[in-house]
């Protein structure tokens, strides 16, 4: 149990999907102005996260290794990724409109996240079983969750900022995503260590 | 345009990487040392020289509605054999770029110019585009990764810089200095760049899912035109 | 009718085509590059094995049951000059790699890192020559006279559990003898 605790902890705040690995940037920076997309975007992320690493640690286990195919791995999870988001963005459609209406706009926009790749190709890297690959992928949605959430409360502050003008727009962004990023070097070295 | 012109704006005027903000994750992950930002930028010029070629080559076959499928899977594989001959030969390349390699699958910078450039344009032109906007992403990287490197870690191609070495900056090397560089850069350009950028910073204008977005109803474009 | 069929089969076939195109270029790709991958690790790992361990000659790759959860692997020289130890351990950032190598007579002949991802100009100095030099010739008595790097306690705590995981067994595997 402690093992799927320290997982979940170290993928929500050490090794942070967005602040410190720095995979799922596009959206962070392009979604994270109001709070509202910010939070659809996170929960359509945290849903694929999930849905993708369940289908592709199977394929990967019990398809690709045995059959010593593992070196085709980029390219089916990159295929069984966008395939499941279309899947599910017409199951929404159909059947939830009304959680397609809030979360249908972002799916299309995940299909080329790194984020959601990275998560299934990590997964394997790590060597985790299912169970732990599972709950990886969901402290990795949760801690792009807390990413954009707490970054949109930042980028709130600063609309009405007076900065000089070269660094307006994106720059601004990012010298504030640093120091976003810059708490969170705090959290390193403690979770390894709380249970130890 | 002609075929000098067609090769420089992805250097300078339309940098992939400063002015059109594509392939920001790679951009930040592999700047912390010189030598992996040269490597990541060689993998990704490589694969989008290949992928542009052949995407050039089958405009005419690949039927409108399955173009992306199609792109993703071409572009996949070309990553899948950059991965492996990367592995046989460059062993410590592979290792420090780690997940990143893989990771070119979802660079926006090789779909975004396959979407935007190669199924349009002929064989030659998208190669001389791809060399163009690969040069560009690898001379963003490389900036970067001089900055980071320098003064980061007192060093430059692993060799020690006197003075330099025992007064690093170390947190320029991780994740927040990433970002920080990143900005300042980019602000540098805003200040010195003969032309205003284009609006349509981030988000999805320059983002090749945009395509998947159906149009109008993406959230990030809407955001943007504010 | 005629039409519609043509509609939706040229788009599937055209997919399929590529896609059965691409993975056979990879599997032919793969044919030539593996065996080179597979003996360039297999080449590294040998050296690296040679560099902690000067004295062996060749190695042999011990199965041992209830070993500390830090060692992952256990070499054993042919010529009994000692044993190798591959180690992992968190850090600071995240896994750290380590080999260790034991002489016959139970201390350390020199350890390395193989890969970590400690924060650079700090944890990272325990992959560097004065921080590694102190554990030459430690014992599992004397292990804990090694002197932790000032602002990387947590990289170089790891560093020295790892390192004692191997002593310990080491003892394992020797009384399994």
């Amino acid at each position: 149990m402690t093992k799927f605790i320290i997982i979940l902890l170290s993928a929500v705040f050490i090794n942070n999907y967005v602040l410190s690995r720095f995979l799922g940037i596009c959206p962070f920076l392009g979604v994270s102005k109001k709070l509202d997309s910010a939070t659809g975007m996170s929960c359509a992320v945290i849903f694929v996260m999930l849905m993708a690493t369940a289908a592709t640690w199977p394929i990967q286990m019990y398809l690709l290794n045995p059959n010593g195919l593992g070196y085709l791995q980029t390219i089916v999870f990159i295929l069984v990724i966008a395939a499941l988001v279309q899947l599910v963005e017409i199951v929404l459609k159909r059947y939830i409109p009304a959680l397609h209406k809030s979360l249908g706009v972002y799916l299309p926009l995940i299909t080329t996240n790194c984020a959601v790749l990275g998560v299934t190709i990590l997964n394997i890297d790590e060597g985790y079983t299912f169970a732990e690959a599972m709950v990886n992928s969901l402290g990795s949605g949760l801690g792009f969750f807390l990413a954009m959430v707490m970054f949109s409360g930042v980028r709130s502050k600063l609309e009405g900022a007076d900065i000089p003008k070269c660094f307006s727009g994106l720059p601004i962004t990012l010298i504030a995503a640093s120091i976003t990023s810059l708490s969170f070097l705090g959290f390193g070295g403690v979770v390894e260590n709380l249970f130890a | 345009m002609t075929k000098l012109q067609n090769f420089t704006k992805g250097i300078i005027r339309e940098n992939p990487v400063l002015i059109l903000i594509l392939g920001t994750c790679p951009a930040l992950a592999t700047s912390t040392g010189v030598e992996s930002a040269l490597g990541m930028g060689v993998a990704a010029t490589v694969v989008l020289l290949c992928s542009n070629i052949v995407i050039s080559a089958l405009r005419r076959i690949i039927p409108d509605k399955v173009r992306i499928p199609c792109y993703i899977v071409l572009i996949a594989g070309f990553v899948t054999m950059v991965q492996m001959l990367v592995k046989a030969f460059a062993p410590a390349l592979d290792e420090s770029l780690g997940i990143y390699l893989p990771l070119i699958v979802v660079n926006c910078i090789i779909l975004g110019r396959a979407e935007m450039f190669a199924n349009k344009n002929g064989i030659i032109d998208s190669a001389i585009d791809a060399l163009g906007m690969g040069a560009g992403f690898t001379l963003a990287l490389f900036l970067m990764a001089t900055i980071r490197e320098v003064f980061g870690n007192g060093t430059f191609l692993g060799m020690e810089i006197p003075v330099l070495v025992d007064n690093n900056i170390s947190i320029l090397t991780m994740a927040p200095g990433g970002f920080f560089v990143f900005g300042l850069l980019i602000a540098i350009v805003n200040k010195f760049g003969k032309e205003k950028p284009k609006k349509k910073e981030f988000g999805c204008a320059g983002c090749p899912s945009a395509a998947l977005c159906h149009g109008g109803d993406c959230a990030g474009k809407e955001e943007n035109n504010d | 009718m005629k039409k519609n069929v043509k509609e939706i089969i040229t788009p599937i076939a055209v997919l399929a085509c590529i896609c059965l195109v691409v993975t056979a270029l990879l599997a032919y790709i793969n044919l030539v590059t593996s065996p080179i991958i597979t003996e360039a690790e297999e080449k590294a790992a040998a050296e690296a094995r040679a560099e902690v361990l000067s004295e062996a000659d060749s190695f042999t790759l011990l199965d041992v049951e209830n070993l500390p959860e830090e060692v992952v692997e256990v070499y054993k020289a042919d010529n009994d000059a000692g044993y190798v130890f591959i180690l992992t351990t968190k850090g600071y950032g995240g896994d750290m790699k380590l080999i260790c190598g034991i002489k016959s007579d139970g201390t350390i002949e020199k350890s390395q890192t193989l890969s970590h991802s400690e924060t650079s100009g700090l944890g990272s100095k325990t992959a560097d020559e004065p921080y590694r030099s102190q554990y030459v010739g430690k014992t599992a008595d004397t292990i804990n006279e090694v002197d932790a790097i000032s602002g990387a306690t947590i990289s170089s705590n790891a560093y020295k559990k790892a390192i004692k995981g191997a002593l310990d067994a080491y003892n394992i595997v020797k009384e399994a003898k």
